[in-house]
C-alpha cells in the first residue's frame, strides 16, 4: 500500500529545464517548464481556443457563441457593471481575464492527474499582488493625490479619523494577503480533503477485503467514503467557479473604491 | 508540519507544504504574470471587442426590427382608421341621400295631393254651383207652377180667370206671410 501523502500532489516538478533568465529587477529566474507552468499554459491554450471558436459574429448565436456571450454578459452585468457601474467597462478586460484564468486553473486542478496551480501560494500571491497594484495605479492615475482620501472617510471628526485611519490603512494593505490566502486555502483544502477520502476508499477497502468478521465493515466505510468523494467533487466544481467569482468580485470592489472615489464610498 | 528552513527537496516531500518551498516561487510568479498578460492582451484586443460588437449588433438588429414592426403596425392602424372613416363617410352620405330622396318624394306626393285636392275642390264647387242653379231654376218653375195652379183653382172656384199680375201679387203676399 502506498504511503498516504496528501501534500505530494502539490509538488512542483521540472518537466523541461530551461536556463535561468535574468529578469530585470529580480535577478536570474528559473523559468523552466514545470508541471505547474504546463497547466498554466494548457489553461491559456484552452481559453484562447475556446474564445477563438466561440467569439463568432452571428446574430443568432450557436451554443459556443451563446456560452461566450453569457460569460461576457455575466462579467459585464454582475461584476464590472454591477459593482463598479457605468465606468466599469474600462476594467472589463482585466476582470474578465482574471475570472476566466482563475476559473480555468481551478477546474484543470480538478481534472484527474491534473495539477492545481491555484493551490500554489506563489501563483495566488502573484495574482493578488497584481490586482492590488492595479488598484493602486488606477487610483493614482484617476485621482492623483486625492487617492489618499480612501483612508480618510469624509465628514468624520478628527479624533475619530485618527482612530479610523490606521484601521483603514491596515485593512487596505492586507488585501493582497487575504485575496491570495482565500483562493489558496480553498483550493488546498478541497484537494487535501478529497485526497484523504480517496485514501480511505483504498485503505478501508483493502482492510475489509483482507480482514474477516467485523473488519468487513471496512467495505462499508470504503463505500461511504466513495459517495462522499462524489459529493465533494461536485462541491469542488462549485467552489472552483465560486472562488474565481469571489476573486474577480473583490477585485471589482477594490477598483470601485478608487474609480468612484468621493461619490458614494 | 516539518520545519520550514530545510525545505525538503522533491521526491520525499512528506510533511511540510510544498507550496512554502520558495525556490519555485519566482518561476511560477513570472509565468503566471506572463500568461495573464498574454491572455489579457488576447481578450482585450481580439475577443472582447468582437463579442461586444456582436451583442451590440444584435441589440441594434432587434431594436431595428421592433421599430420596423412598430412602424408597420402604426401604418396598418392608420390605414384601418382611414378605411373606417371612409366607410363612415359613405354611410353618412348614403343616409343623407336616402333622406333627401325621401323628402323629395314626400314633397312631390304632397304637391300632387294638393293639386288633386284643388282639382276636386274645383269640381265640387262647380257641381255645387250647378246644383244651386238647378235648384233656383226649379224654384222658379215651382213659382210658375204654383201661379198656374192658383189660377186654375181660382178659375174653378170662382169661374172667373184671375189675371197674371193679380196672381203674382197674391203669391208675393203669401211669400211675405
Amino acid at each position: 500500500m502506498a504511503a498516504i501523502e496528501p501534500m505530494e500532489q502539490f509538488l512542483v516538478r521540472k518537466i523541461a529545464p530551461l536556463p535561468p533568465v535574468v529578469v530585470p529587477g529580480l535577478g536570474p529566474v528559473d523559468l523552466s517548464i514545470t508541471n505547474s507552468v504546463l497547466v498554466m499554459l494548457i489553461a491559456a491554450a484552452v481559453l484562447m481556443l475556446f474564445f477563438l471558436a466561440a467569439a463568432r459574429r452571428q446574430v443568432v448565436p450557436g451554443r459556443m457563441q451563446a456560452a461566450a456571450e453569457m460569460i461576457y454578459g455575466m462579467v459585464d452585468n454582475v461584476l464590472t457593471g454591477g459593482i463598479i457601474g457605468d465606468k466599469g467597462r474600462a476594467y472589463l478586460p482585466f476582470i474578465f481575464t482574471l475570472f476566466l484564468l482563475i476559473a480555468c486553473l481551478n477546474v484543470l486542478g480538478l481534472a484527474p492527474g491534473g495539477f492545481s496551480v491555484t493551490a500554489q501560494l506563489a501563483v495566488t500571491s502573484a495574482l493578488a499582488v497584481m490586482t492590488f497594484l492595479t488598484v493602486i495605479i488606477v487610483g493614482f492615475v484617476l485621482n492623483g493625490l486625492s487617492f489618499f482620501k480612501l483612508f480618510m472617510p469624509s465628514g468624520m471628526p478628527l479624533p475619530m479619523a485618527l482612530l479610523i485611519m490606521p484601521i483603514e490603512l491596515i485593512s487596505f494593505f492586507v488585501r493582497p494577503l487575504t485575496l491570495a490566502m482565500r483562493l489558496f486555502g480553498n483550493m488546498l483544502g478541497g484537494h487535501v480533503v478529497t485526497y484523504m477520502f480517496a485514501s480511505f476508499v483504498v485503505g478501508l477497502g483493502l482492510f475489509g477485503l483482507e480482514g474477516a468478521g467485523i473488519a468487513k465493515l471496512g467495505l462499508l466505510g470504503s463505500g461511504v467514503s466513495f459517495a462522499l468523494i462524489v459529493a465533494l467533487m461536485t462541491l469542488e466544481f462549485v467552489v472552483a467557479f465560486l472562488q474565481a467569482f469571489v476573486f474577480a468580485a473583490l477585485a471589482c470592489v477594490y477598483l470601485n473604491e478608487v474609480v468612484n472615489l468621493g461619490h458614494g464610498h | 508540519m516539518a520545519g520550514l528552513p530545510p525545505a525538503p527537496p522533491p521526491a520525499g516531500g512528506s510533511g511540510g507544504l510544498p507550496q512554502f518551498d520558495v525556490s519555485n516561487w519566482p518561476g511560477q510568479m513570472v509565468w503566471i504574470l506572463i500568461i495573464f498578460a498574454v491572455l489579457y492582451a488576447f481578450m482585450a484586443w481580439i475577443i472582447l471587442p468582437r463579442i461586444s460588437k456582436t451583442i451590440d449588433a444584435r441589440e441594434d438588429a432587434i431594436s431595428g426590427d421592433i421599430g420596423e414592426a412598430r412602424r408597420l403596425r402604426d401604418q396598418a392602424q392608420a390605414e384601418a382608421e382611414q378605411a373606417a372613416q371612409e366607410v363612415a363617410q359613405a354611410r353618412a352620405q348614403g343616409l343623407r341621400l336616402a333622406a333627401q330622396a325621401q323628402a323629395e318624394a314626400k314633397a312631390k306626393a304632397a304637391a300632387r295631393q294638393a293639386e288633386e285636392e284643388a282639382k276636386l275642390n274645383d269640381l265640387v264647387l262647380a257641381a255645387e254651383a250647378r246644383i244651386a242653379e238647378a235648384r233656383s231654376e226649379a224654384m222658379a218653375h215651382v213659382r210658375t207652377i204654383a201661379q198656374d195652379a192658383a189660377g186654375a183653382m181660382v178659375e174653378r172656384l170662382t169661374g172667373v180667370a184671375a189675371s197674371g199680375p193679380e196672381l203674382t201679387r197674391a203669391l208675393t203676399a203669401h211669400d211675405a206671410a
